[in-house]
């Protein structure tokens, strides 16, 4: 009688102990949660949710989606379409290209390599007035190496290439858009094993059938995701479109940037606020796309 | 280590001359004289002969330091938590973190502008706390890499039984662990600020690069010289950041031997 | 069986290998009989993967010729040699099934499907992991990983099979049990095999004959017992089982004073000056030891099951094992004095 009741009291004392550890953990976690989601809750949440609430009054203080409509006419129409397609080709092209000198790269070493990383570091964070000033004094109409292909006798103006238009945009985008896919694919291309190659050569395939059956599904998951972050970074980019741009491309960044400094009156007040939550609503359907793109794949190899 | 393929050489070469090119160009143009004639360095210094250069150029260097502090004092300890006792809300934290990369910096700034009271819009240092935003996915991935490669548990629990402090560990034992986690984390937040463009302009502070792309419409080849020197310059920094340890390494072994 | 192959004779002939200015593999020559199993053994550097690697085809910057079933493989590429391999560690497709892993040697040769599903899972029952098949690699332990890199070797039915270091990253259970599946394949299948690993135990106990490697030199190859009591060199000596090694004088050209212990070792170690100081190799197997009122003291005993190491010391630097049968060891404790006997018949000298 007497075991069983001090089993009875150790067993309470043990839930007892848990309670108490259990109780105990809970402020340690809300501290520990607590900076960071009130950080991003102040300073990201509540300015896009500001945002969008403005964005739904119109100038009478109506709730109303009605100026996103206007979104869809237009200027802002072609904005978006603009911007949209920019942010695709750049991401595509740069994805390629980036994935490409990425693949060199991680065959390389020593201090080549630590030159190459460093500059990628660095290109990927240049842009506005200073890169564009950059192309256009090597490939502006005047330019050096304009003047040099010219020489070659390769008039890169001839067709409809402009360094201000839409084709040099996407060009003079490939600057930072390129060092940006290196950096972030890298990791992805070192963590190929070479045993994977070596298998391969071992049980007889090519190197074409190693590319096609192990390489290429093997890297699918992080291309899409580093060519999403270069849709993003294309997208939103707004120190290079507005200093390459005379006005000439409608760009959703550079339209919002009017409406700011306040050199064209909209008519409707919160047209701002409604072009700033449709980027945002542009991304998300980009990110819906990509996570379906990569559920897709990841089912498929 | 494979050797490189043809096609590998190809796109080295291809990449090389595609970044080169703008640069020599540019390096071309800025090195021309008085009224476009002969050579000289003369572009190189007009940048700095301009008023107001030191002036902003303080108030980007400051908006770095806050900037850092921020990021140093802000996720370092939250991805050391989300390692050691908050591991179930780690997806949710890493999701909150890279948000940030799909949202585009202009809607931020218009959110900015109409949400943030009047006192914080009022002070440049309201850009800090954005740029820490800004800044947060690739943060966050830098801490998180460093701390994957060490036995965080084991060093905290190490810690403990002699006697240290949360705060002390995180100090003495943490961050210097992941020193180069770390760095790299300050480097870009610290690069973001001195670079930023967007959210400045928008929100009408007077940052360095603002005002630097507000002179460079005066003198186009001074500009031009001064991109190309900044980048020229950005890689030095870099690469005596990537190779100053391995050269005091070397002074080390040499002396012990 | 119908899968029953026969394996391919592999001919070495003076293989060197260098890396700049150092030599991975010098003069390398060996022959592996049909259907044998053969382990190199040795020190990581040793040459053993760089000569596993020339044979797979993998490593062509060499000199010296590899030949298989007689044919020289100098111009032959590493996808046409037929050889099956099985890496280390990570070698596994990690975007396919274990089933589709081992397939694909099957897959690049244009076996239809249907042939391939059959053919793999068939494979993959005789490692036991039929159940497994649809498994990817992550999905799998490490000792599971390893035993479908096996069937996907065995699956293009090659006549040699390379296996470089495949257990030295399992754990010590899954790997015993895995090296007696390994041999067991093998025979059964009698395919001619080259195993590479570090791992004394390893080798000894599934080889045909082992081959010690140091330095990029074959030291000596030959049937696991022989290596063990009948060593050619002092690093095979040392390598292969626990060795001591007691300082000692050249009493005469054939006599060695070691220990207070006068030996005759005319027949088995290389000449040598009289006066030279030496260094006596001594299995503990080959150590008797009495009672007695003074003389060396027992430190330590371990107790290892049929035998008991005994840990004397002598004076010297270090201690010099003793192993003998646990029902004699009973009768030493810690701290006795023992008068050490070493038997004349299995003992090296080397100078110093």
């Amino acid at each position: 009688m007497t075991t069983q009741i001090q089993t009875e009291e150790v067993l309470t004392a043990s839930n007892r102990r848990q309670n108490l550890f259990s109780g105990f953990k809970f402020p340690k976690t809300f501290l520990g949660l607590l900076p960071i989601l009130s950080f991003a809750g102040i300073f990201l949440v509540w300015p896009l949710s500001a945002i969008f609430r403005a964005s739904l009054h119109d100038n009478h203080n109506h709730i109303t989606f009605a100026v996103y409509r206007e979104l869809f006419t237009g200027i802002y129409r072609e904005a978006f379409i603009t911007s949209f397609k920019l942010a695709f080709l750049s991401a595509l092209i740069a994805g390629f290209c980036g994935a490409a000198v990425s693949a060199a790269l991680v065959r390389t070493s020593g201090t080549f390599r630590s030159l190459i990383s460093s500059a990628s570091g660095v290109l990927a964070n240049t842009g506005g007035v200073p890169l564009a000033f950059m192309f256009i004094a090597a490939y502006g109409q005047d330019g050096l190496i304009t003047k040099f292909l010219l020489w070659l006798h390769w008039d890169i103006y001839a067709g409809s290439f402009d360094i201000f238009n839409f084709w040099g945009i996407l060009f003079v985008y490939g600057f930072f858009q390129i060092p940006l896919m290196v950096i972030i694919f890298t990791p992805a291309m070192e963590n190929m094993k070479k045993e994977w190659a070596e298998a391969n050569d071992s049980l007889g395939g090519s190197h074409f059938q190693y590319l096609r059956y192990v390489a290429i599904p093997t890297l699918i998951p992080a291309f899409l995701s580093a060519t999403l972050l270069l849709f993003a970074s294309s997208f939103s980019a707004y120190a290079t479109a507005r200093a390459m741009t005379i006005g000439n491309l409608p760009l959703v960044p550079l339209v919002i940037g009017t409406l700011v400094d306040g050199n064209v009156i909209p008519s409707e007040a919160n047209l701002g606020d409604a072009l700033a939550m449709g980027m945002v609503a542009v991304s998300v359907v980009v990110i819906a796309a990509y996570l379906a793109l990569l559920r897709f794949s990841k089912r498929r190899s | 280590m494979r050797k490189l393929s043809k096609f590998n050489i190809f796109t080295l070469i291809f990449a090389a001359f595609f970044f080169i090119a703008p640069l020599l160009g540019a390096f071309g143009y800025a090195l021309r004289g008085v009224n476009g004639a002969g050579h000289s360095l003369v572009n190189f210094r007009w940048i700095f002969q301009q008023q107001g250069f030191y002036t902003n150029l303080g108030v980007s260097l400051r908006l770095a330091a806050v900037t850092a502090l921020l990021v140093m004092v802000l996720m370092v300890p939250t991805v050391v938590f989300l390692h050691l006792g908050g591991k179930r809300w780690r997806r949710l934290i890493e999701f909150v973190c890279l948000v940030p990369i799909v949202v585009p910096v202009v809607s931020l700034a218009i959110g900015a502008q109409i949400s943030m009271p009047k006192w914080l819009q009022s002070t440049p240092y309201e850009l800090c706390f954005f740029y820490v935003i800004v800044s947060m996915p690739y943060v966050y991935r830098a801490v998180d890499i460093g701390l994957q490669s060490i036995s965080l548990s084991t060093l905290v629990e190490a810690s403990q039984s002699l006697g240290a402090s949360g705060l002390t560990t995180l100090r003495l034992v943490i961050v210097p662990a992941i020193r180069s986690a770390v760095t790299g984390a300050l480097f870009i937040s610290i690069a973001l600020s001195l670079g930023e463009y967007a959210l400045a302009s928008l929100l009408h502070f007077n940052t360095f690069p603002t005002w630097v792309t507000n002179v460079s419409q005066e003198n186009i080849l001074g500009s031009i010289a001064l991109s190309v020197s900044t980048l020229i310059g950005a890689w030095v920094v870099l690469l005596l950041i990537v190779f100053l340890p391995k050269i005091r390494s070397l002074r080390k072994v040499s002396v012990n031997v | 069986m119908s899968n029953k192959s026969h394996g391919s004779v592999v001919e070495f002939e003076s293989v060197t290998r260098s890396f700049g200015s150092i030599t991975a593999l010098r003069d390398f020559s060996l022959v592996l009989h049909p259907g044998e199993l053969i382990s190199l053994l040795g020190p990581s550097g040793c040459g053993k993967t760089t000569a596993l690697r020339i044979l797979a085809g993998i490593d062509k910057d060499h000199t010296g010729l590899v030949k298989i079933d007689g044919k020289p493989m100098t111009n032959v590429g590493a996808n046409k040699r037929n050889i099956g391999m099985v890496f280390q560690a990570y070698s596994l497709f990690p975007n396919m099934t274990a089933l589709e892993n081992v397939g694909y040697g099957l897959r690049v040769r244009g076996v239809d499907s249907t042939a391939r599903g059959k053919k793999a899972k068939d494979l993959l029952e005789l490692v036991g992991l039929g159940e497994q098949s649809n498994r990817r690699p992550t999905e799998l332990s490490g000792g599971q990983q390893q035993r479908v890199a096996l069937a996907r070797a065995l699956a293009i039915e090659p006549r040699v099979l390379l296996l470089d270091e495949p257990l030295s990253a399992l754990d010590a259970q899954v790997r015993s049990q895995l090296r007696e599946e390994i041999r067991r394949i093998q025979t059964t299948l009698g395919i001619t095999t080259l195993f590479v690993t570090h791992d004394q135990e390893e080798a000894m106990t599934i080889s045909d004959r082992v081959g010690v490697m140091n330095k990029g030199n074959l030291e000596q190859i030959d049937a696991p017992s022989n290596l063990y009591n009948k060593p050619l060199t002092p690093f095979v000596a040392g390598f292969v089982g626990l060795t001591n090694y007691i300082q000692g004088f050249m009493e005469s050209k054939s006599e060695v004073q070691v220990l207070n212990q006068l030996l005759d070792i005319s027949d088995h170690s290389p000449s040598l000056k009289k006066g030279e100081e030496v260094r006596v190799l001594v299995r503990p197997e080959s150590i008797s030891i009495t009672k007695a009122s003074s003389g060396a003291t027992v430190l330590t005993k371990s107790f290892l099951g049929p035998m008991t190491r005994i840990g004397l010391d002598a004076g010297l630097k270090e201690l010099i094992y003793a192993e003998v049968p646990s029902k004699e060891a009973k009768k030493f404790d810690t701290g006795d004095h023992v008068k050490i006997s070493i038997g004349t018949d299995s003992v090296m000298v080397e100078s110093v």
